[in-house]
Parts: structure tokens; sequence; C-alpha cells
């Protein structure tokens, strides 16, 4: 049985419901206690257009365009379909209507009442009614006569008649169930069915069976049944094509059976086992609706094809008996067309892939402009709600901070559908009409003058299809391709073709952005694109027109800003993209809304995203994509998580957590950029984090004895956490990685050196602001030391062999190349600070930087250096005191001079002080780790500071 | 509503300084230490309170703080009170069939149910649908659950036990009996060690 069970969803509110296909079979229509018609475009339809017919509605049936319901109000009433017109009261009675049904040409109605009565009434001129009285109980179904020349209804007292229509007489009557007093004392619905096409069947389901009347004879002919059918049949219908007949029972079983063979076809179970209480064919056979009890609908599909394959006479029969009375009498073409296409390939049908239909312009933020009571716009600024009712046309403001601007209640009297709100103002829009043009309606409510309010007409023809408000303009996308830029006064400013209708806009400080259909695309899928724009005083596009990645088969719902000022949009499969402006503007997916969704129509209607702290903002809907207006709904907040593989593993959870925490603050680098006011202890905070993570992900990848893993997590460091990494590694005894470690400081430091001098101004700052900033020199090197000494046990008596064996020079050379690269720059950064009161500490910062280069170089000799350098740190006041016009490297070539002419025990001397020196900083390793992160922060201020200058300079 | 109006050292105060049982509208203090939702009209960074951080609060997102504080906020129309859970009128039918139903106390959905309900009921009544059918509930819940107190009371001193348990009572509950249950208790011990045979008059008035 391949028939396909598509899941449930959520329909109406409990109770009884029904369903039945327009003659179309493009929609669902369902109706259900709550009152409402659904017209459901496809079962995934989330936005279902709805005509509220009654305080319940008991029963429904459409055909020819019109739509006959029976609703509490104890009527029988029309409305005009798929508009929803009312279109007249076909019958009354004196309590509700049980059960509606057209005949097969639909020029008639047969109504049948609780009051005991069926009615059956023209169409066209409801005074001629015909009233079949006789049941003894409420009337559980009624169902026409193919021909038009009896009746079937079903009551409460047990019988099911058969009647002629003209006399209004019973023909016949059988005693088939059991007696109750009312339809919801009844076990079953008892919902019976004459066969659509020239078959004369009449089909009641009695118990768990269902028994097969032959017309004209009446005579009980077959019984269709099924083994594992246990409970009451509930419903039966026939397959347009007459040869099916699918049952719905009590426990939720669906059943069909060719009436043929009388062989089962077919069985489902609904999926929650609730009662079945509607079935409806698709005209093409295809597929079956269903409601149950609760009010969900669901579908199965591809039932068709699957008797297709199970019999081979299905395509002749369908051919056959397609010309049939039943067929004629509708529009034929139509109904018989694409749908029954698989059934019987009679023309040759483009089978390629179809072109979806384009999603239409929409604010982001707002709910469904035919709703009498909507949000037109929610945003983190306020609420804009629009009322439509018979008593009132008027927009209601809201300000979540009532400091911005106290509530405001406009009356509508221009029909607005569209708005944006900001800080400064609202922003309002109609569609035109035949007479009156589209127009523009601005509250700049943050004016200083008296004029509060401004209103633009457009061109003729030309319709507002989306708006936004940024800070101190308005953009208004158009019908004819146009963006309308507008200051927020009323001044028309730029104006600008889009490459493809818009589909909607969003503002942000000086940022605009567009989306826009891109090309038309293909089965289910949107082809869309997107500009990003700064209209700030050096005004240029910085995404031109690239597509935007959606989910498959899904359509943009949400787009907007971060608070922070990053574009950011939701797709229909609730996922949460944000760009990334540090990987070439990509856009990266940081949150899957419909994860934490408890059932598959529940959804997440986003209103905001914050980048700091990480939060999204969003108002849970049960049973439906966009909230009510009443009961106000109250936002909840959501957690980012990108979806990297393996999160349940602290490895995915710590990659995951540093990588989220990497894009969440790439609006740091954007807004200096731009010119704000950054929150730099946020920003350092931050930036503190992502190092503990990288060090965390370090210390488990050691565990883990994944050493290439290791140094590609260094290579994400700042050079201030590798030397913590190199210590951590040379702890646990990893002398490999340690020297690979100490090679990416060096290459880390140079980087650093290299940068340095672009900002003199911020270099000799860092100098004289951190006098101490010395004592990381001899701490990194401590942490080779440690090395080696836990490998060699008289460390001392070999250090100082390897002092006196080797010449000090050697070890000295990568680091006095570096020197000397810096001292150029140094030299030239001295001339611009000539007035510098200290400008030994200027270059006392470059010259602490090398030391963890310079033992990766050469670990076995870095000792003698160290030694040198300590001697150089204690001397240099001296040297230059001596010799004060010279430059650095004068001063370094001066300081190894003089080291040589040390004699051996004054250096070895030196040595064992700076063994002193070691000992004491190994106690003090966390004040050295607090000064190290304040010169990591100098160091961010500094690389900051470069993406302003031009490195062109250097 | 005293309590809003007084401030809060005010019946620090009091506490310290009275020893017998509790009045009401202390019990209705207490309470007022309840988180509830509130979603704010204003923006406020956190507030760092002796009790504990209060915030930060953004307009238009929901922040957890005392009722105390709520109802100031609401006071000045600053904020939108969020009922807790239970304040649905499903619920509380529920809850009061099955009080209706069990002969012992049923767990209570808040330890300050009666007063919280007051309390928000009186003040933030447009905040909370269907704000009457809750008030008749909780008084519904709140009679049957007084009721059972004093039969309860009454069968214990009818059947002259020693101890009772008392599950699931709340303090404004317990509140309502105490005094005069403990001070009948003694006045009743009193008489009967009267009748005893042997005692003597001098040693009742230590009691």
């Amino acid at each position: 049985m391949p028939c396909e069970r598509k899941p449930m969803r959520y329909g109406h509110s409990e109770g009884h419901t029904e369903v039945c296909f327009d003659d179309t079979g493009k929609f669902i229509v369902t109706c259900g206690n709550d009152g409402d018609v659904r017209i459901w475009e496809g079962l995934d339809d989330d936005d279902p257009k709805f005509i509220t017919v009654g305080e319940k509605a008991y029963s429904l049936a459409l055909k020819k365009g019109k739509l006959v319901t029976a609703s509490s109000n104890n009527t029988v009433q029309i409305h005009t379909f798929p508009d929803g017109e009312p279109d007249g009261i076909l019958t009354r009675f004196t309590t509700n209507a049980t059960h509606v049904a057209f005949n097969g040409s639909g020029s008639r109605v047969a109504a049948g009442s609780s009051d005991f009565m069926v009615k059956v009434v023209e169409v066209a001129d409801s005074s001629q009614q015909k009233t079949l009285r006789g049941h003894a109980a409420p009337v559980l179904s009624v169902s026409f006569d193919p021909r038009d020349e009896f009746l079937a209804s079903a009551s409460c007292d047990g019988a099911v008649v058969v009647w002629n229509i003209e006399d209004q007489t019973q023909t016949v009557s059988w005693p088939l169930l059991q007696k109750t007093n009312d339809v919801s004392n009844a076990k079953s619905l008892c919902r019976l069915a004459f066969r659509p096409v020239a078959g004369k069947l009449l089909a009641v389901p009695v118990e768990t069976k269902v028994h097969l009347y032959e017309r004209g004879s009446w005579d009980h002919v077959a019984t269709l049944s099924d083994d594992l059918l246990t409970q009451q049949i509930n419903v039966v219908a026939w397959s347009p094509c007459g040869r099916f007949l699918a049952a719905g029972s009590v426990g939720g079983s669906l059943t069909v059976w060719d009436a043929n063979s009388k062989l089962c076809v077919e069985r489902q179970k609904h999926e929650k086992g609730f009662t079945v209480c509607s079935l409806a064919w698709h005209p093409s056979g295809s597929q079956i609706a269903y409601t149950d009890t609760e009010g969900c609908l669901g579908l199965l599909d591809g039932v068709g094809t699957s008797s297709t394959n199970s019999s081979t006479t299905k395509v002749p029969l369908a051919s056959t008996l397609g010309p049939d009375k039943f067929r004629d009498d509708d529009d034929a073409g139509s109904t018989v067309a694409p749908e029954a296409a698989p059934l019987a390939p009679l023309h040759p049908v483009y089978e390629g892939p179809m072109p979806s239909a384009p999603q239409k312009a929409f604010q982001p933020g707002s709910t469904p402009a035919h709703l009498t009571h909507r949000f037109m716009m929610w945003n983190s600024v306020g609420i804009v709600r629009g009322y439509n009712d018979e008593q009132d046309n008027a927009v209601d403001v809201e300000f979540h901070d009532t400091a911005v601007h106290h509530a405001m209640h406009l009356t509508n009297s221009l029909g607005h559908t569209m708005a944006d709100l900001s800080q400064e103002a609202v922003l309002l829009a109609c569609p035109g009409t035949d007479e009156l043009a589209s127009k523009l309606q601005c509250l700049h409510f943050s004016s200083w003058d008296t004029n509060k309010e401004w209103m633009v007409d457009l061109p003729k023809g030309e319709d507002v299809k989306a708006l936004c408000l940024g800070q101190g303009w308005a953009a208004v996308a158009t019908s004819a391709l146009m963006l309308r830029l507008f200051s927020i006064g009323g001044v028309q400013r730029q104006l600008f073709s889009l490459p493809g209708p818009v589909v909607c806009m969003s503002g942000h400080g000086e940022q605009l952005l567009v989306v826009y259909h891109r090309a038309t695309a293909f089965d289910g899928e949107q082809a869309l694109g997107v500009q990003l724009l700064q209209l700030s005083h050096r005004k240029k596009q910085l995404i031109s027109g690239e597509p935007l990645p959606l989910s498959p088969r899904s359509y943009l719902s949400w787009l907007g800003f971060t608070a922070e000022g990053t574009p950011c949009y939701v797709d229909s499969d609730g996922v949460v993209r944000m760009l990334n402006r540090s990987l070439g503007n990509t856009w990266t997916p940081v949150c899957n809304t419909r994860e934490t969704c408890k059932s598959k129509s529940d959804h997440y209607w986003v209103v905001g995203v914050h980048e700091n702290p990480q939060q999204l903002r969003c108002i849970p809907c049960k049973g439906s994509g966009y909230p009510p207006t009443l009961p106000r709904p109250a936002v909840a907040i959501l957690p980012f998580k990108l979806p990297l593989c393996q999160t349940a593993t602290e490895k995915g959870q710590m990659e995951e957590h540093y990588w989220r925490s990497v894009l969440f603050h790439n609006h740091y680098g954007f807004l200096s950029s731009s010119g704000y006011e950054i929150n730099e202890d946020a920003q350092n905070e931050s930036q503190k984090e992502q190092q503990e993570l990288l060090m965390k992900m370090f210390a488990l990848s050691c565990k883990l004895d994944r050493e290439f893993r290791c140094v590609e997590l260094a290579d994400l460091m700042t050079q201030n956490v590798v030397t913590l990494a190199i210590r951590y590694a040379s702890r646990s005894r990893r002398m490999a990685l340690a020297q690979r470690l100490s090679e990416i400081a060096l290459e880390k430091a140079n980087q650093i050196q290299e940068d340095e001098p672009e900002e003199p101004d911020y270099s000799s700052v860092c100098g004289s602001g951190k006098p101490t900033s010395s004592s990381g020199q001899p701490r990194v090197t401590n942490i080779l030391d440690n090395m080696t000494s836990s490998r060699k046990s008289t460390p001392l008596s070999r250090s100082a062999g390897n002092l006196s064996k080797n010449p000090v020079l050697k070890p000295l050379a990568p680091s006095q190349s570096t020197l000397l690269q810096m001292t150029g720059a140094a030299a030239a950064a001295r001339k611009t600070t000539q007035e510098d009161p200290e400008p030994s500490a200027d270059q006392q910062k470059p010259a602490d930087v090398p030391p963890p280069a310079s033992p990766a170089e050469n670990t076995e000799n870095k000792r003698p250096k160290t030694g040198f350098q300590l001697w150089l740190e204690e001397n240099r006041k001296n040297i230059i005191a001596d010799n004060p016009d010279v430059d650095e490297t004068d001063v370094i070539k001066e300081a190894m001079g003089r080291f040589r002419t040390l004699s051996a025990e004054e250096r070895l001397e030196n040595h064992s002080l700076y063994f002193r020196c070691r000992r004491e900083d190994q106690t003090q390793t966390k004040t050295d780790i607090f000064s190290h992160r304040k010169r990591e922060k100098f160091t961010n201020i500094m690389l900051q500071s470069l993406d302003e200058s031009d490195r062109f300079n250097f | 509503m005293t309590s809003l109006s007084t401030p809060r050292c005010f019946w620090l105060v009091r506490f310290a300084a009275r020893e017998t049982a509790m009045d009401p509208s202390e019990v209705e203090f207490l309470a007022e230490k309840q988180l509830v939702k509130i979603i704010p009209n204003f923006s406020l960074d956190k507030i760092y309170l002796i009790g504990g951080d209060l915030g930060p609060f953004n307009p238009g997102l929901p922040v957890e703080v005392p009722v105390w504080l709520a109802l100031n906020l609401k006071q000045r129309q600053k904020c939108r009170i969020i009922p807790p859970d239970w304040m649905d009128v499903e619920k509380l039918e529920e809850m009061r069939e099955l009080e209706r139903k069990e002969d012992a106390f049923t767990p209570v959905p808040s330890p300050h149910y009666m007063e919280l309900t007051k309390l928000l009921l009186n003040h933030a009544s447009d905040n909370i649908p269907k704000a009457d059918e809750i008030r008749t509930l909780v008084k519904d819940i709140w009679d049957t659950r007084i009721a059972k107190l004093r039969l309860s009371a009454d069968s214990f001193i009818s059947q002259q036990e020693a101890h009772a348990q008392l599950d699931n009572l709340t303090l404004m509950e317990i509140n309502t009996v105490r005094e005069f249950l403990l001070d009948s208790l003694n006045c009743m011990y009193k008489l009967r060690s009267n009748l005893q045979p042997g005692s003597r008059k001098g040693q009742l008035t230590d009691y």
C-alpha cells in the first residue's frame, strides 16, 4: 500500500468538522466547531482564507462556486466561493441542520435537521422546497441519488430511509442502526452515499461493515468488510470514478475498498486514533482529505496511483466512466484536467518543473492583511495594530518604551495596509484605487515644529508595495519597480530602479536592505535577490543583488536588522540567517525556530534579534503562523545555535559556542568602522570569552592526543593566549607541540610588530602606559625552561655549560633582525613624537615582543640569550645615558659589545639572577595573565584603529 | 492595601517588634516577595538591591520581578503584568474540583495563592483575562479549604487528639486559625485540669 499519509495539522477547534474539495481540486475546504469555513490551498497552507458562517458550523457542501453550510443559527446558508460573500439563506429549521448535501448537478441541496425533517431546496429558487417528514428522531445524514429521483437519509431513530423526492414519500426503510435521541449521542454519524456514476449502489455504513443496496430493487447485494476494522464506521465516500469506496471509522481507521472486487485495497490508521468524522475525495481520485473530531485535517496522497498499480483495469475504467452524467454536469474539462492526467494520460502534458508562484510583497512583522484585527507592524520600537471591522477602521500605535512617545489612535479613513515604526516617525501607506492614488502618510512625531505629519501621493498607477523607516529617512518600493527615498521631514531624495518586484524592505540607522524577486523560480522555490545600501554621507552598495539563500521550498517570512545593525532574515522553515560580514558578506544560519516547536503547526513569529545579549525575540504561536491581537501575545526569547555537527559532544559544543561568539561579535568591527561608538568593555569581554573557549578546546585536544588540532587551534588564538597554550603543552610534557606553538607565537609576534608602527600614537601610549610590560618577557622563556628542566635533571649545570660553550651572538640573531626591522619604524615614530618624555619606554615595548620567538628558533641556546636580555634590560638605561644620540640599533650593538666583555662569572651571576626571576615569576602566574589581558586589550585597540588607517603608508 | 503605601522598612520594624501571631497584612507582605513576570514599558539597566539583582528592563520584553515592584510599577503605569500560569480559569476549575473531591488538603499552585490573587486582581485586573471568574474560583477554593480546616479542627478537639498533620496548608490559612485554635486549646486545658481531682488552682495561672 504505497499511499502516503501526510501528517495531520490543526484545522479547527475540537469538535465535529467536515471537509470537502472544491470542483477543481485546488482547495480543501473545511468547517468546524469554531464557526469558520477555512479554504486551504493544499495541506501546507499556513494561512488559509476563512469565512465565518456562524458560531458553529455543522456541515458544509460545495459545488459550482456555492458554499452551503449548516450553522448554529438553525439556517442553511449560501456563500459564494472562493470570495466568501453571503449569498442568502437557503432554508431554516426549528433547530440546527445536521447534514447538507448537493445533488450531482449542483441544482439542489438536501438538508437533514435535528427537528426530524429533511428538506430538498432548489439552489436557484429557495422558495421551491420539498419537505420529507417521517423520521422519528434527528436526521444523521442525507445523500442524493445521482439521477435525482431518490434521496437516502439516516436518522437517530435507527432507520435508513430512501425517499422518492417528487412524491415526498418513503420508498423503502431499513431499521439498521442503533436508536439514540440525539446526533451527539449517536455511535456513528452514518454518512451514507450513493455511488456517483451509473453503479446504482447505495452504501450505508452499518456497525463495522458497509452494506451495499441496489438502486431500484433496494436489495442488499453485498457487504464490504475488513477484519482489521473493529469499530463503528462513521462515514463513507465514493471515489469520483465510482470504483472505490473509502470509509472512516470511530477509532481512526481509514479503509478503501474496490467495489467491484469487494477487496480492501488500502488501510490507514489515523496517527492519533481520533474519530474520523468526514472524508472527501479529490476530484482526480488521487487524494483523500479527512478530518477528525479534534479538529485536525489530514490527507492521504497517492490513493489513485496506488490503485492503478494494484489493478491494471483502472485506466480504461476511468476513461469509460469519465464522460458520465456526473462529470457532464460539471464544467467538465477543468475538473478532469491536470489532476486526472496520471490516471488517463491521453494528451501530452508538460511534466517538467512547474514555476512556483512568486511570494507577495509583505511588511516584516505584520500579520496577513485580510484579517479584521491585525498587527501592521511589531518591531523593537513598538506595535502598530490595524482594526477593520464594521464599527471602526482604525490604527493603534503603541510604543514598547513609553518614553519614546505616548500611544496613538488614528482613524484609518484612507485604508492604510502597510506600516512601519521608528523612534522618530510612523509611516503608513495604502494601495491606490480607481479614483485615488496610492498614498504615503508619515506621522513625524519627533519633529520639533508644529507640523507633525506629511503626506505624499504616488504617481497614477504606481502602488506602494513595501516601505521602511531608517534614521532620518524613509524608503518606499512601488509596483513600478522603483525605490523612492524620502527624508523623514518629507523631502524627496534619490530614487532608483529595483531589479525585480519587491518582496520586503527593512531599514536600520543608515542601512537599507531590500529583497526582491530575482527570477522565476520552480518547484515551490523562491528566487530572491538582496541589496544592502549604506545611505550615509559616503553612500555605497554593500551587497549588490546577490541571491538570498532560503531553505528548500520555503519563502521569506521576516527581514530585518539585529539591534546592533546586522542584516538578518527568517524563512518559512523557521531558519534564522544572519549576515557574516567577516566572511565576505555570506549568510550564516544561526537558529532554527522549528526545532523548539512542539507540533508541526506551531510557529515562532520573530519580532526582533539582538546580538548582545544573544536573544531571538519571538512570539510563540500555537497552531498558527502568526499571533492574534487578542489575547495580547507575550514575547519569548529563544537562544541561538549554529547548526554545527555533533553539538552533543563537548567538542562540538565548544566549537559551536566559539563560532557563535565570533559571529555575534562581528558587529563591533562594523560599528567602529562606520563611526559608531562601541562598548569596549563588552567587546573585550567577548574576546576574553572566545580566547577562553579556544584554550578549553586546546586542552581538550591535548587530552585526546590531537596535537595537530592543537596547533590549528593555536592559530586562532592571540599571541598572549598562545603563550598560555605553550605553558599548558609543556606542563603536559608535549615538547613537539610546545615547539610548534612557539613558532606560531613568533609569527604572531612578528605580525603585531608589523602592525604596531603604523600607529605611533597608540604604541607610545602602550609603552608609557605599561612600564611593567617587560614582565612578560621572562615568563615566556620560562615555559620553555620548564620544559627542558623536566627533561634534564641538572638544568643549572647543563645550562651553565651551554652558556660558556655557545657564543652569545648566535641565538640572538633572529631577535636582533626583528629588532633591526623595528628600529627604523621606531625611529620614524620618535621623529613624530619628539616631545615624548620617555622615548625608551617607546622602545621597550617592541624589545620585549620577540622573546617568545627567539627560544623557538633554538631551544637549546635560549638561555644565554635570555641572560643577555636580562642584562640588556638592566643596562639599557646606562647605555642610553652614555650614548644619548644613538638609535635603537646602535644601542643593541653597543650592549652586545659590553656583554661580551663581561667575565664568565658575571654572566653566570646574571644567569642565576634570571633563575631567581623565573621562580618569582612562577608564583605570580596569575598577575601575569592579568597583565597580559591588559596588553591584549591594547593590542585590540591598535588592531581596530588599523582598520581605519591607511595601510599603504607603511 | 496598606503595604504598598507604607515603606517596606516600616514592616520590617514591625516584624521585629512583634512576637504574637502575624496579621494578614504581614502575610501579604511576605507574599509580595514572590516573583511575577512583567512587561515593562521603560528601559533600565540592572538594579542591585539587597535582596538580589533585578532587571535589566527592556521595553516590551518580559522580566521577572517581585510582586511589590510589579505592583508599584503597575500603579505608575510603567508595566503590564503577566499573570502566573496557574491564574487561569481552566486550571483553577480543575483545582477546585479536586479540592472538593479530596478529604485532605490538595497542593496549591503557589504558597501565597490567595494573597497573590488578591493583590494582582485588585491592582492589575486589566492585565488578567477573566479576572472576575478567577476571583470567584480562588474564593471558592479558599472557602473549601477553610471549611476543611475548621472541620478538622473540630474533630481534632472533639476526639481529643494529641497531634494532627497539616500538609499543603499555606501560611495565610494557618494564620487564620492559629491564634483562635491555640487560645481555645489553652483555655480548654485550663478547664480540664480544673476538673481533675487533686490539682491546685495556683498552678493554672502560670499558663
